[in-house]
């Protein structure tokens, strides 16, 4: 039994193996990895399109016009990912005090962004080492 | 008792949203076979279900494990509270073959009576589960895991169920498998906590979840075993793991272990548990999950593994 007990952690050890084996030795940015400014103002361009029609979170956008926020959310996401971007827009929670935001609304969100990553043809990989940056947002958003 | 449960929520439900939530799909990991969320064997921190604090979400699972002369039965439903609470009910049902309580009854009256009949053995498991603090997905600037604390108690329903002979004797009155092995008591309450973290992006880009869960339990093999044991009855930390990489938006594999206390003894000897699995989840409606499992020593079968095979519904 006592070899029993080693077996999840030996599998775990040659799972990381695998998995790392296959990734890139070269220390590339992930906003560069992706295509940079071009790939992620598509994202954006993509996911602003069904965010502002969405029945639940679209109301929150009236007024604000879709290039700005794009242009914001490209700036914030190059800098969270190592790109050569530096965000001087408001800060998160400047901008989304006293909306309060729902986690619900903050989800469908999310599901847009994502979504948006794998239409444009981001691999799921890119798509969570990108939305690991992004999480933290949630608490500078949600119910201020 | 489940109606009453129930019914208040059901009420309640129109004034939020009740469809199977927003959470991030896989977020809710399974229903593992006691009826609380998370791997199949273990409890999670995470709340069942796809809830966010705005949500209510209903939950319904099966599980199938197939274990040689034993085989695992359970069915359960839950509710998920505003991705706070959880509340669960499960029924299992361990069948257990005519070969092995025939051999039972062989070596209790060395060799005397060598045929049984087969029996089961039922236990029913209400279990609640209390997220403290922490948020395991999206905190992902910290190592913080998110924490619940959770209880679950379960009432064995055949400690007292004789074993009966194919000619309808039963030399045992009132002496179900539990006792006979040693069990002190047929009900318990598991309390456990639970520290749970998904790493997103890692490892290369994959999402790794890591659970760790202490369980102050007396149960023998689960409860299914009963309670406690004559001249050790106290309750003891167990510890219970999980590992699992999430290998595309819909795909999870894992190993999980579980330890027991051996209070029992003799032919009841426990070991630890281990299992690995691989979960699919098309949509958040549904999850299928795969696993074979380790059991190690049940009494009268030294080594029991199989394959167990679970459905996860959410509405």
């Amino acid at each position: 039994m006592k070899l029993l007990k080693c077996i999840p952690i030996a599998a775990l050890a040659l799972l990381n193996i695998l998995l790392s084996g296959c990734a890139s030795t070269e220390k590339q940015s992930l906003y560069d990895e992706i295509g940079g400014h071009k790939t992620l103002n598509t994202v954006y361009g993509v996911a602003i399109t069904r965010i502002y029609t969405d029945p639940v979170i679209g109301h929150y956008f009236k007024g604000v016009p879709k290039k700005h926020l794009r242009d914001q959310l490209v700036l914030q996401t190059c800098e969270l990912i190592g790109g050569p971007c530096e965000y001087d827009g408001k800060s998160m929670l400047e901008s989304h005090k006293g909306l309060n935001i729902k986690e619900r609304e903050f989800y469908i969100l999310v599901e847009y962004v994502q979504g948006a990553m794998r239409d444009v043809g981001l691999t799921y990989r890119q798509e969570n080492r990108i939305l690991k940056k992004l999480a933290p947002i949630k608490y500078e958003t949600v119910y201020l | 008792m489940i109606k009453r449960l129930l019914l208040p929520l059901l009420f309640l439900s129109p004034l939020v949203n009740a469809d199977s939530g927003s959470r991030l799909i896989a977020s809710g990991g399974i229903t593992g076979f006691e009826g609380t969320a998370g791997g199949g064997i273990t409890p999670w921190a995470f709340i069942s279900g796809y809830t966010s604090k705005e949500e209510i979400s209903y939950s319904a699972n099966v599980q199938y494990l197939s274990l040689n002369d034993y085989s695992l039965t359970t069915a359960g439903a839950g509710i998920s509270l505003f991705d706070r609470v959880e509340i669960s009910i499960q029924r299992q049902r361990l069948d257990i073959s005519a070969g092995l309580t025939s051999n039972v009854f062989a070596l209790l009256t060395e060799g005397a009576v060598t045929n049984a009949n087969s029996t089961t053995i039922e236990q029913d498991i209400v279990g609640a589960k209390v997220k403290l603090f922490g948020d395991g997905v999206f905190t992902q600037n910290s190592w913080a895991p998110q924490i619940a604390l959770g209880a679950q108690y379960k009432k064995n329903r055949d400690v007292d169920s004789s074993l009966s002979l194919p000619d309808g004797t039963v030399p045992l009155p009132e002496i179900g498998v539990p006792l006979l092995l040693g069990a002190k008591d047929d009900s318990g309450i598991d309390i456990y906590l639970s520290a749970t973290k998904l790493w997103l992006g890692t490892p290369s880009g994959y999402n790794l979840l890591t659970n760790l869960t202490a369980r102050y339990t007396k149960a023998n093999v689960f409860g299914l075993l009963g309670f406690g044991a004559e001249g050790n009855d106290n309750a003891k930390v167990e510890w219970e793991g999980s590992v699992a990489v999430l290998i595309s938006p819909t795909t999870a594999i894992g190993t999980e272990f579980r330890t027991q206390t051996n209070r029992l003894g003799g032919l009841a000897e426990e070991d630890t548990v281990i299992d690995a699995f691989i979960a699919y989840f098309p949509n958040k409606s549904i999850s299928i999950t795969a696993a074979y499992v380790d059991l190690g020593n049940l009494p009268l079968q030294e080594s029991s593994s199989g394959f167990y095979l679970t459905v996860n519904g959410n509405f």
